[in-house]
């Protein structure tokens, strides 16, 4: 029966002390349970918080056999110990981290949204979901009252724009209260693909309407829809600058007060964040041939002006409201577009808010499936966000579709007569509804490029080798939005990071590709290294890494290691002083860091992969993987061959496209192996005994199971 | 002839850094200019004069999404 | 309305401004909850600078919350109840005439009262009508 309670569980909120709860809260859904668990003193020493948690929660819940619609696997939302802070822009992050249905191994998402800093002044540092509803529910926890409850949500709908409001009404007892709501949703596409996301809401008291982000990759909102949830809800009254209790509020004021500043005066000389967010990027990527167009076959488009962040400045974007996703934060890059009429599909002339748009969105639904159209990038935004759908799959998806298309590898016969050509946005948008049902073509795309690519070998008989090189997936995961081709050190970003290729771990394009900053092998190692490992602590804090490096102190050039963005990695290490009361240096912050990313490698191994092997990109991610791609850069190629010292007078096009390949190849490969052992893995990419024990994670089970993979 | 981020660039009479940055593409709001290891100032770009066998670096940082 | 201004060639630097706007707001007569500050000049330059708020409301729309408001009298006046505490609008003020307190939730803000103009011995600080 619809609304009714399924289970009620009761508590007394733990008071929030140095950023911490000190409490989990446990669902377990297939047997309609609720409980509290400790969260140890053990725990936050080695795993700190946030993604950290997650991962710590998961890898005792699930096995290697665990598939990720198993009851076993769990969804895991946590903070961190800075997160809810208001004080410091980017400080209400969550981390989302489960088995995922793309890369059968853990995903970590960090997500914006009032739910992380809800949940922790409701007395939980993190949610913990096991088991599986066998109708769909909503979990209310209520962080004033103290009272968790399981509700049937039989009749209630799944896509998010009627969701997040209809539940944001039902609980708010005012207007007034409606910003202490926090909705975690997803939609139908969810349930019908492999690539679903999680919305994560918050009100926007200004504009008056319900606004979402995205835990995004890796198909989250999958193993959420499985498990039959339709939606999470938190509410909590009586959010204020003190909310975490620091131990040390003067460190945490200081910092924020620089970082307000510098966003006051330079945020307008730099990335324009508060004007345009993200979406800056557009033109900056289509200059230097880094936006990927067309399935990341080219860098750059001639029509690429109409996709900027200019035109959506002057027509799209509403200006003049504060566009933070949580309080305090004045870089405030969640743009929206107020009053968009629908054109398409089931909601169809609705007037919504859409949060759009970011560069990932406007590259992947646009440039890459060849579509310059503004209109068309927020009707896709729209739909993904509203039926659960990531929109860097999606777009991966639709580009790689479309190029098999043109090529004649598949036809109208395999696409249910779409006609998947460059450019067709109205097909694009029919092969997303597709997926919402779980329809036609769209129910075959909606399982990823990988499955998609599978598939299209079984039925066609193509070349598996071609297919390969131009499937943008490394690990199941579909690559988000930077051309990697003339920067080795961003494809070791992409190839070796831990959730599949996704730029949050590394993004070295400028330093390695445009100021030629780290030309050796050991440099561009230490470059992976440092990054990845560094851009991990922000989602064990529940920290946004955008204030990091998107605005940065006027007189950043001068210092030592600009590219680190030194000024600001010490208000880090003062916000977590100020907030745990410990006394952490920049090298002990990143050991934080480096606990967890070797964890999570060796997570992937526990299921079955981690190895060399699964860091093995397309070849498009390393160089031109056609004839087309050679041809449209040849003056560059010709010219890099040359200067290796290849002889290439009279050479054929295919004899030049096999000599950059052996060349890149290589190369990739060596970066490997300086990578490899910079991180302190061996040559198969495992962490060593000795690293393991170095970092404090050489627990038993660790050890047992890297212990095989060492010769 | 003048190195622009370790790589060879024609000079030509009365080159300023604004020239330098847009035969480039160096459209990124994010960039210092270093001419012989001395920084530029935003404000000089186009009046700054570049001389034959100058070393410039134009420093990009990271921003964005990424 | 009226504002305070300032001619900072008149100030003394004695803080009697400072001490009885603590008094006025929060009660107690301490500098550090002042919402007008007095700050000696450092350099070559010998004197004081006198910062305080002209109620120019552009802090109005920085707050997310819709904490700031402007008052019946014409003041910008925060609303301690709404306020996160987030002090973008400290970083945000284009007179940097908002103050922050470890103890105290809300920035420390200007309410127009005058008391600062009373105890000021000198003259330095005065209202003044501004429309």
């Amino acid at each position: 029966m619809a609304g009714k309670i399924l289970a009620t569980y009761e508590y007394t909120p733990a008071k929030v002390e140095k950023g911490y709860a000190g409490k989990t809260l446990y669902i377990n859904l297939s047997e309609m349970t609720i409980k509290e668990k400790p969260v140890t003193e053990k725990m936050k020493e080695i795993f700190v918080g946030g993604r950290g948690f997650g991962l710590w929660y998961l890898w005792n819940a699930v096995s290697s056999d665990t598939k990720w619609n198993d009851p076993e696997n769990e969804i895991i939302i946590a903070g961190g110990p800075i997160c809810g802070i208001t004080q410091y822009p980017g400080s209400g992050k969550a981390a989302v981290v489960t088995l995922s249905p793309l890369t059968g191994c853990p995903m970590d998402n960090n997500v914006g949204g009032y739910f992380a800093p809800l949940l922790k002044f409701s007395g939980w540092d993190a949610l913990e979901i096991q088991g599986k509803s066998d109708r769909d529910v909503i979990v209310f926890i209520d962080g004033n009252r103290g009272k968790v409850v399981i509700e049937d949500a039989s009749d209630e709908p799944a896509d998010t724009h009627l969701l997040a409001e209809k539940l944001t009404e039902r609980y708010a007892d005012s207007e007034e209260d409606k910003r202490n709501i926090s909705v975690v949703s997803s939609g139908k596409g969810a349930e019908n693909t492999l690539i679903g996301m999680l919305n994560v809401s918050f009100y926007d008291v200004k504009r008056r309407a319900v606004r979402v982000k995205q835990a995004g990759r890796g198909g989250s909102g999958t193993v959420f829809r499985d498990k039959k949830i339709k939606a999470v809800v938190v509410k909590y009254k009586g959010v204020t600058g003190d909310s975490n209790n620091p131990a040390d509020k003067e460190k945490i004021i200081n910092a924020a007060l620089r970082l307000h500043k510098e966003i006051f005066e330079l945020d307008k000389l730099q990335n324009r964040m508060r004007e345009v967010g993200t979406a800056n990027l557009v033109e900056v990527m289509n200059d230097y041939d880094l936006l990927p167009v067309m399935n990341f076959q080219y860098g750059s488009h001639p029509d690429a002006d109409k996709i900027t962040s200019k035109v959506f400045r002057e027509k799209y974007f509403t200006q003049n409201v504060p566009d933070n996703c949580w309080y305090g934060c004045s870089l405030s890059c969640a743009k929206a577009v107020d009053n968009y009429e629908v054109k398409t599909g089931p909601y169809k002339g609705q007037k919504v808010c859409v949060d759009a748009a970011e560069y990932e969105t406007i590259a992947a639904v646009a440039a890459n499936c060849g579509i310059f159209d503004p209109e068309y990038v927020i009707e896709a935004n729209f739909y993904c966000d509203t039926y659960g759908l990531d929109t860097i799959s999606f777009g991966n998806i639709v580009g790689f579709a479309m190029e098999c298309y043109e090529r004649g590898i598949i036809n109208k016969e395999i696409t249910g007569g779409l006609e998947l050509k460059f450019g067709n946005a109205d097909a694009a948008l029919e092969l997303l509804h597709q997926m919402a049902r779980g329809e036609g073509f769209g129910k075959i795309a909606g399982q990823g490029v990988k499955n998609l690519r599978e598939y299209i070998l079984e039925k066609t008989g193509a070349d598996p080798k071609l297919l390969r090189d131009i499937s943008m997936e490394i690990k199941g995961l579909e690559v988000s939005m930077y051309v990697s081709k003339e920067s080795l050190a961003q494809q070791g970003g992409y190839a070796f990071a831990n959730k599949g290729p996704q730029h949050d771990e590394a993004w070295l394009i400028f330093m390695d590709m445009v100021n030629k900053q780290i030309p050796t092998f050991e440099d561009k190692a230490e470059a992976l290294h440092y990054f990845p490992i560094f851009r991990t602590w922000f989602s064990l804090q529940g920290l946004c890494k955008l204030p990091w490096n998107d605005i940065v102190p006027a007189d950043n050039a001068m210092t030592d290691e600009p590219h680190k963005i030194p000024a600001h990695v010490q208000n880090y290490v003062d916000l977590f002083n100020g907030v745990t009361g410990k006394n952490i240096t920049k090298e002990e912050l990143l050991l934080q860091s480096e606990r967890v990313f070797n964890f999570q490698r060796i997570f992937n191994l526990k299921m079955g992969k981690g190895t060399r092997e699964y860091d093995m990109p397309p070849f498009r991610l390393l160089g031109p993987a056609t004839k087309e791609e050679y041809e449209s850069r040849a003056e560059r190629y010709d010219k890099q061959l040359k200067e290796l010292g290849y002889d290439i007078e009279g050479k054929a096009k295919e004899e030049k496209m096999t000599m950059l390949r052996q060349y890149r190849e290589s190369q990739f490969e060596k970066l490997m192996d300086a990578v490899y052992k910079r991180r302190g893995w061996n040559k198969n990419g495992v962490p060593t005994l000795e690293t393991a024990k170095k970092l404090g994670i050489d627990f038993p089970d660790v050890v047992e199971l890297i212990a095989k993979y060492q010769v | 002839m003048i190195k622009v981020n370790n790589e060879d660039l024609d000079f030509t009479d009365g080159m300023t850094v604004e020239d330098v940055l847009r035969i480039k593409k160096y459209s990124h709001p994010m960039i210092t200019v270093i001419v012989n290891g001395k920084v530029i100032p935003v404000d000089s770009y186009s009046t700054h004069k570049i001389k034959d066998g100058d070393v410039i670096n134009v420093i990009h940082f990271m921003s964005g999404g990424c | 309305m009226k504002i305070v201004k300032s001619r900072p060639d008149l100030c003394t630097g004695c803080r009697a401004c400072m001490i009885a706007c603590s008094k006025v707001l929060y009660k107690v007569e301490d500098p550090d909850k002042s919402a007008i500050r007095i700050k000696e000049r450092s350099g070559a330059e010998s004197g004081y600078d006198i910062f305080v708020c002209n109620h120019c409301g552009k802090c109005i729309s920085i707050c997310s919350v819709e904490a700031i408001y402007k008052a019946k009298n014409g003041a910008v006046r925060i609303d301690a109840e709404k306020c996160v505490g987030c002090y973008m609008c400290v970083g945000f003020c284009p007179e940097q005439a908002m103050f922050v307190h470890k103890d105290i939730n809300e920035p420390i803000k200007c309410i127009a009262c005058g008391a600062c103009v009373r105890a000021c011995p000198t003259g330095a600080i005065y209202f003044e009508e501004q429309d």
